[in-house]
């Protein structure tokens, strides 16, 4: 690993109540890496994310972004420190055109305090966020809707600007949280050019949770496997995908393939 | 009121500003001719004292998404503060009579005084703010209200009567009336009472607006929307509350302020929670999330409430047929159900999220279409 670190997990487990969501959890993440998250529904992933964005204190573990310590830190300090993230079940404005939800999330780089942004003496940061945002959307394609209610969009271009919002924070890490959720195998395949090209264009690192197989497979560099909350495998899309106990997790496994297992 | 955002010439806002210019001018010719006895100029200055309120009611629940129940809370504090700086030194032994004077012993001009009724209520907010705003939606609706009738109490209590003058009256301050120019005898020859509180509260809400459009703006509609994608998004949720609950309280003091010089007197005890119901009214009849709706409703619901439906108090006869049921308190029956039917038929309220130049956009756009076709 020549590359730097850009996150680091430690030890990372989350209980709630007797139930325990990520057990142990440790990974790195390097610089410019496609990194997947995958398992089973319920297997702990998004748990995962709420902990790494700050949403959730882990329980026991520590979160490392570049070395430093981001561990209990709160959501909005950590996406300060160049994390953003998109939601699994689609989050937007709802009251706002796709513009200005992704100018609202210009907000956290300003220099103005309420006064100066109220009486108007923050014009040139106000006009560089509204040109740095019309640019964002023509790079992700979506200048020809900008003045649309963001909840009016159709499905997928909802995914796209929640992407698009989360690139307007000036993130180095992007965490996405089923891109492809409910896209067809067309919006899908489209889905993965588009994150290979955001990652080179704003030199970011993803990390993302997916469950169709076809886009992990083909954009991740490397993937861990987990299930109920503990990890069972990493490595290239190739060694996972022939990993037994990946496929144990996936599909089940007969007991007499088990005990064949172990012997 | 609509006099702002900065994008290139939108005829829409241009418009919206020739119209609020020709409500001003209409207001000041009207002070000039109409008796100044008319209900009109009752309507109009309790209106825009209403509207000043509503708007900053509005900025918390309509645009933050924070249900606080605190105004009237804050307009007393205003109002007070008011009242307590601006009463003339060699009146205060009247006033404070059974407190010999009072404490405070000289007086300021009435707009500093009535930015330090903003300023005080805004300090009262940020301490109430501190534990309350911890809390979400009801709970955070009755913690707010609780304080309202806290600090009721506390300014009718003995023991701070010399600074408040306990439950007796403040009167002798300026008042609307003030503002009118006279010539040395005494005489009117400009009358500014009704302008004056126009001008005050068109500046207020017109800085809530430039607040609004503003990149803070943007942020606590985005607190309103989704909490949890706000906070992902990297905006701070506790300041930005914090930020909203004082700017509201802010100007629910100022407009404080404005009610004390409208009345004439305060009192604590009038400053009750159906005081802040009657605002809450006014937002959700104008449209949560719409200034204009609150400035609209506020004198819509003061025009019903103090003037038009007057007649309804009083035995009517047409012709020879005398009106059953009318008398004294009928007034209130009907403007009941007159809200009752607004709310059922006009759910999103007058404006709903619509402000003004808005709805010359929509004409402007209905308007192309046909063009169109």
């Amino acid at each position: 690993m020549s590359t730097e670190n850009v996150l680091h997990i430690e030890h990372l487990t989350m209980r709630f109540g007797g139930v325990v969501a990520v057990n142990d959890l440790s990974m790195d993440i390097n610089q410019g890496e496609i990194v997947a998250l995958i398992g089973p529904n319920g297997a702990g992933k998004t748990t995962a994310f709420n902990m790494v964005t700050g949403v959730y204190q882990p329980t026991e573990g520590k979160i490392f972004l570049h070395g430093q310590d981001i561990t209990g830190r709160r959501p909005d300090e950590i996406t300060k420190l160049g994390v953003a993230r998109t939601f699994q079940n689609i989050r937007l404005f709802s009251s706002m055109t796709v513009f200005e939800n992704v100018l609202t999330a210009r907000h956290l780089r300003r220099t103005s305090n309420f006064l100066s942004a109220t009486f108007r003496l923050n014009t040139a940061e106000e006009k560089k966020m509204r040109q740095e945002t019309e640019d964002l959307l023509k790079e992700v394609g979506l200048s020809d809707v900008k003045d649309e209610k963001a909840t009016s969009l159709p499905y997928g271009k909802q995914r796209l600007l929640e992407i698009a919002r989360a690139l307007s924070t000036q993130p180095k890490l992007i965490l996405l949280d089923e891109p492809a959720a409910g896209m067809n195998p067309q919006e899908t395949e489209e889905l993965g050019a588009f994150i290979r090209q955001i990652k080179d264009k704003f030199h970011l690192t993803v990390f993302l949770i997916e469950h169709h197989m076809n886009l992990v497979m083909d954009i991740s560099d490397r993937i861990y496997v987990i299930d109920f909350g503990k990890q069972i495998a990493e490595g290239t899309p190739a060694e996972v995908q022939n990993n037994p106990a990946v496929i144990a997790a996936y599909l089940g496994v007969d007991e007499e393939d088990e005990e064949a297992g172990k012997a | 009121m609509n006099n702002t955002t900065k994008k290139k010439a939108d005829p829409a806002i241009f418009f919206s500003a020739v119209v609020v210019l020709c409500i001003y001018a209409a207001v000041f010719i009207a002070e000039q001719t109409i008796a100044p006895t008319s209900m009109l100029f009752t309507v109009l200055k309790k209106g825009a004292t209403y509207a000043l309120v509503a708007v900053s009611m509005n900025l918390l629940n309509g645009f933050t998404g924070i249900f606080s129940l605190g105004q009237a809370g804050f307009m007393l504090i205003g109002a007070y503060t008011f009242g307590i700086f601006t009463i003339p030194a060699a009146q205060r032994i009247n006033v404070y009579q059974y407190y010999n004077g009072g404490i405070v012993q000289f007086s300021l001009p009435w707009f500093v005084a009535m930015l330090l009724a903003g300023l005080m209520a805004a300090f009262f907010a940020f301490l109430i703010g501190l534990p309350v705003l911890r809390l979400k939606s009801d709970y955070l609706a009755i913690a707010s209200l609780g304080f309202a009738e806290i600090i009721r109490a506390v300014f009718q209590w003995d023991k701070l009567g010399v600074i408040t003058n306990g439950s007796n009256m403040l009167n002798n301050y300026p008042t609307f009336n003030d503002f009118n120019i006279r010539n040395a005898s005494g005489k009117v020859t400009v009358y500014l009472s009704t302008l004056v509180p126009f001008i005050i509260a068109g500046v207020c809400i017109g800085v809530i607006i430039l607040l609004i459009n503003s990149t803070y703006g943007r942020a606590l509609k985005a607190i309103r929307d989704d909490e949890i994608a706000a906070e992902a998004m990297g905006i701070r949720l506790a300041s930005h509350k914090r930020l909203a609950f004082c700017i509201s309280s802010f100007f629910a003091g100022v407009g404080g302020a404005m009610l004390a010089m409208y009345q004439t007197t305060v009192q604590a005890k009038s400053f009750t929670t159906a005081m802040t119901y009657e605002i809450l009214l006014i937002v959700v009849i104008g449209g949560i999330g719409s200034v204009t709706g609150s400035c609209l409703s506020s004198f819509l619901f003061v025009a019903c409430s103090e003037w038009w439906l007057r007649f309804l108090d009083q035995k009517q006869v047409i012709g020879t047929f005398q009106v059953p049921m009318l008398r004294n308190g009928f007034r209130l029956v009907v403007f009941s159900v007159i809200i009752m039917i607004v709310v059922l038929f006009f759910r999103q309220g007058i404006m709903g999220t619509k402000e003004l130049p808005d709805l010359f956009r929509s004409q402007h756009k209905k308007e192309k279409e046909a063009q169109g076709k």
